[in-house]
This record gives structure tokens, C-alpha cells and sequence, in this order.
């Protein structure tokens, strides 16, 4: 799995349940991407990282954290 | 299923159907030796080739947001998993020309030589092989990036 962990899911549902669809059109990327981020299976380019903490107005290190091994 | 994971498993599925059609007609038409001999036959089967490559790409590469629609058919996922497929397209293109020349040697040794119409059908085939390999890629991309490798 990847070393990079998120809250999406968990922003999503604080987040008035955002949809993943919603969060994609806002991030710029596909619905299937979201999905794949949640489940840990893709870890995004600083640039969609930004841009998902940005659609939910929260920083980067609210969204994304570093696991160290 | 992501768009573009949608088109290249139609486009895989149009490729096929293609590279099927042209060997049936290759075949019924009389093989290597008509080949030769028949210009009108190398006139069906470049039409048949030219023709499929174009389905093939109209398929694969228009993939463009439908009017209105919000929503991203490509974003850097599908990019990182397009910039991959060419290792299969390359392991693919190399394993076809090694079969064509093992086979073609082993066939020809005794004559010495082989007919010179072979290039033409190796160069169509490793085309074939090429665009079919790149959907094949794409899908491999996306089935090993679900299982995190």
C-alpha cells in the first residue's frame, strides 16, 4: 500500500457528504481517481493534491499525511 | 470504469475483430501466393488495413468531454498509465518480429531466400500488433495500479 494516507472520505462526509463526483469536478480529475485515492491505490501529484485540499478549503497536511515505516 | 479504460477495452475489442478480419481475408483470398500475384488483393487488404487503423484511433484517441458534461474524461492518472503502455507495446512489437523471423528462416532455409513480399506483411502486422498492444497496455495499467503493484 501506498505511504501516503488520506481523510477524503472523511472530508467528504464532513463536507456536507460531498459526492465523489463533486469532489473530482472541483479537484479536476475523474470520479475513478477519487476512488482510487481513497482506497489507497494512487497516491496524487502535488498539484491534484492541492487541488483536492483546496475543494475542501483545508490545507495540504489536513488532507494528506506521510506514514513513516 | 474510467473512460479511458472504456475505450481501450472497445477499442481492444474492435482490434481484434479487425486483425481477425484481415486474416480470414487473407487467407480466403489464396494466402502469400495471391498476395503476390494480385494487386487486387493487396488493394482489399490495404483498405481493409487503412480503414481499421482509422476505427481503431477514432475509438481510442477522441476522447473528449461530451457537450455539457462537467465532469474530466482524462486527468494525470490516466496519463501516467497511458505513458506506460508502450513497455507492452515495445515487449509485444519484439516478440512478433522474433516469431516472423524464426518462422520465416525456419521456413525458407532451404530455399536460400524469402519471398519479397514478407516485409509488407510483416510491416502491417507489427502495426497491428502495435495498436492492439498499446489498448492491451492501457488495460494492464489500470488492473495492476487496483492492485497497488
Amino acid at each position: 500500500m501506498t505511504k501516503v494516507k488520506n481523510r477524503i472520505r472523511r472530508l467528504r462526509f464532513d463536507n456536507d457528504e460531498m459526492t465523489q463526483e463533486e469532489l473530482a469536478n472541483r479537484a479536476g480529475c475523474t470520479r475513478q481517481t477519487i476512488i482510487a485515492l481513497e482506497q489507497g491505490k494512487y497516491t496524487p501529484s502535488i498539484s491534484l493534491a492541492f487541488q483536492i485540499a483546496r475543494a475542501f478549503g483545508v490545507t495540504l497536511e489536513e488532507v494528506f499525511q506521510y506514514e513513516e515505516t | 470504469m474510467a473512460p479511458l479504460q472504456k475505450r481501450a477495452l472497445y477499442s481492444l475489442g474492435i482490434g481484434v475483430v479487425w486483425a481477425i478480419a484481415i486474416i480470414v481475408v487473407f487467407m480466403a483470398k489464396g494466402g502469400v501466393n495471391a498476395y503476390t500475384g494480385d494487386p487486387g488483393m493487396r488493394a482489399i487488404l490495404a483498405a481493409l488495413f487503412i480503414g481499421g487503423l482509422i476505427a481503431y484511433l477514432a475509438v481510442l484517441l477522441t476522447l473528449r468531454r461530451k457537450r455539457g458534461q462537467v465532469e474530466a474524461t482524462m486527468d494525470e492518472r490516466d496519463k501516467v498509465i497511458m505513458g506506460r503502455a508502450p513497455v507492452v507495446q515495445l515487449w509485444a512489437v519484439f516478440i512478433s518480429l522474433a516469431i516472423w523471423s524464426i518462422a520465416l528462416t525456419e521456413i525458407y532455409w532451404d530455399q536460400g531466400q524469402i519471398p519479397v513480399i514478407f516485409p509488407y506483411l510483416i510491416l502491417m502486422s507489427l502495426f497491428i500488433v502495435n495498436v492492439l498492444s498499446q489498448s492491451l497496455g492501457i488495460l494492464i495499467g489500470y488492473w495492476r495500479m487496483g492492485r497497488n503493484d
